[in-house]
């Protein structure tokens, strides 16, 4: 067996300013705060992130100032707010937004993980989501097209094939083999899109528990570059069965991201002023906050 | 994820809200062994009233790829653990919004609007202020997806005028776009069939495929109602009332399915 057990932070230092990242939280669960935070501390520069619905990750990598291109479908950090460092970067247009549908994203993502160059879609036509895309950054990713047996008129989407996709998961083994718990959203696509794929694991469980059940693996091993063993490692966001969102951390984020100053302020108390991860979970309140936050075992949460 | 925003009591009804109202009409817009896409609030409200009632064997999904959940306590999103409970099938996009929606076997979808024109076009990309400056929201998510392949939407929202404007700031998700049919769009979906608000239920002309009033709620006046609404109305001659929430409905919301008010406030 290959041991591709890494830390963040070596992982990052294998990635280049500019790479595409495809990230795979969905507004409030299983983010890759562990990855971003990092990100930002060895500010990589120029980035690329793709996102079915953007998150606090993409919205901390965005307001961070390091990314320069932003491939999405929508989102928001549910009832605690909008994500206001992405909206805001549209407002100022300091960024290159290609907003998308959820399942447009998907299906993107699909063509790349089966190795299509594109993909036709029945969703977008006759908005002006189509309208902006066709007439902006996502120009050269979108085509009208007809079926060439039926006549249809579709949609055709460039496939994506991120740099590097991270996932963050509840259980891998040192290999890679992962397992996920509740529903994926686009995790299987956009994993087995990445030209390269990296796994953040709340645990590191051995290849004889995956064994026994691997009809719950998504991701097979042979896959997988790296893990990342990192407990608490989508904190303040949730992980279904491991532990909730921290809703005062999530309204605390929420009012630092409204104005870019306090905003500064927050990056500098969460990410700056953190050596790693684990100094960041001692600022969110040790273990005994961790405690309070670890799921109910038949609630998930 | 869909937009439903909180909707406060308008009606002159002492013991009935606006809120339930809406809840009870939006239930009686589903069927028995229909397929329905839901979103937060009261379009899953609605969804579960049916399915306690007259409708048990809904297959309700959300997109996350979350089938039949029975929540025990009150999501705030649809990224919330709290949706995932006691579901029967866990999935993701590609199975409940590709295998399923783009498939073609979802009856019927919740919509949440910022703005819906005459032509059910809906908004929840941006918003326009009055000095022309431009604030971005949530975007479509899959809302673009479901106004797009299901079999007919519903939307549900408050009755207000700058949400009901002549032609939405933003074509995120189509309706009946400059008034063309949907075979005209290239649109596998129907399209919207009912708009629910607080004051009123509203359809489209089968011909003109504009909004017209279907009913008016309980002590709402016709002229409040077109005070309220910033494009012309279809309004039919007789109008109907729509029909007040029954006692048992009430008691299911007030009891069971709402029971601490957090979407029928």
């Amino acid at each position: 067996m290959v041991d591709k057990v890494k830390s963040v932070s070596e992982v990052v230092h294998t990635i280049p300013s500019g790479s595409h990242i495809a990230l795979g939280g969905f507004a409030i669960a299983r983010n890759l705060i562990a990855v971003v935070h990092e990100l930002i501390r060895q500010q990589k520069r120029d980035l690329t992130v793709s996102q079915g619905v953007v998150g606090l990750d993409t919205d901390l990598l965005v307001g961070a100032g390091l990314v320069r291109h932003l491939i999405m479908g929508g989102g928001s950090l549910d009832r605690f707010g909008p994500a206001h460092c992405v909206n805001r970067a549209r407002e100022t247009k300091s960024l290159h937004c290609e907003d998308y549908t959820s399942l447009s994203v998907c299906f993107r993502y699909l063509a790349g993980a089966l190795g299509l160059s594109f993909i036709p879609i029945k969703s977008l036509l006759a908005s002006e989501i189509l309208e902006r895309l066709e007439a902006g950054p996502g120009a050269e990713n979108v085509k009208r097209s007809k079926c060439p047996f039926t006549g249809e008129e579709y949609v055709l989407l460039r496939a994506l094939t991120p740099d590097v996709s991270f996932v963050h998961v509840q259980i891998a083994d040192r290999e890679g083999n992962c397992q996920i718990n509740g529903p994926r959203w686009e995790n299987e696509e956009q994993a087995k899109a990445g030209r390269r794929l990296v796994v953040v694991a709340e645990e590191i469980v051995p290849t004889e528990y995956i064994q026994r059940s691997p009809e719950r693996t998504i991701i097979p091993g042979h896959r997988v570059e790296a893990v990342i063993h990192q407990p608490f490692g989508a904190l303040p966001t949730a992980v279904f069965g491991c532990y909730d969102y921290d809703a005062d951390h999530l309204r605390l984020y929420v009012e630092h991201a409204k104005e870019p100053e306090r905003f500064k302020e927050y990056l500098k108390a969460f990410v700056f002023g953190c050596r790693d991860h684990w100094e960041y979970l001692e600022k969110l309140g040790g273990l005994r906050r961790m405690e309070e936050l670890r799921a109910d075992p038949i609630l998930g949460y | 994820m869909q937009v439903t925003e909180g909707t406060k009591s308008r009606n002159r009804l002492p013991d009935i809200r606006a809120t339930e109202i809406m809840a009870a009409a939006g239930a009686r817009e589903l069927r028995d062994g229909e397929v329905i896409i839901v979103g937060l609030g009261l379009p899953e409200v609605a969804t579960v009233l049916a399915k306690r009632t007259h409708a048990p064997r809904l297959a309700a999904l959300l997109e996350v790829g979350v089938m039949n959940p029975a929540p025990r306590d009150t999501p705030v999103g649809l990224a919330d653990s709290r949706i995932f409970y006691r579901a029967t099938c866990w999935s993701g996009f590609l199975d409940v919004m590709g295998m399923n929606l783009h498939r073609g076997v979802v009856d019927a979808g919740f919509l949440g609007a910022l703005e819906l024109d005459r032509y059910g076009n809906v908004n929840t990309t941006l918003l326009k202020q009055e000095s022309g400056k431009i604030r971005y929201v949530n975007g479509s998510a899959g809302g673009n997806d479901v106004a797009s392949l299901a079999k007919r939407v519903i939307v549900i929202m408050r009755h207000e005028k700058r949400k009901l404007p002549l032609a939405v700031a933003y074509l995120t998700s189509p309706g009946f776009v400059g008034g063309r049919s949907r075979e005209e769009l290239n649109l596998r979906g129907g399209g919207p069939s009912r708009v629910i608000t607080d004051m009123a239920v509203l359809g489209f002309d089968a011909k003109t495929h504009a909004v017209s009033l279907l009913s008016l709620h309980p002590g709402i006046r016709l002229e409040e109602l077109v005070e309220n609404t910033g494009f012309p109305l279809h309004i039919p001659n007789d109008i109907p009332t729509t029909p007040l929430p029954s006692a048992e409905e009430l008691r299911l919301l007030r009891e069971e399915i709402d029971p601490k008010g957090l979407h029928l406030k």
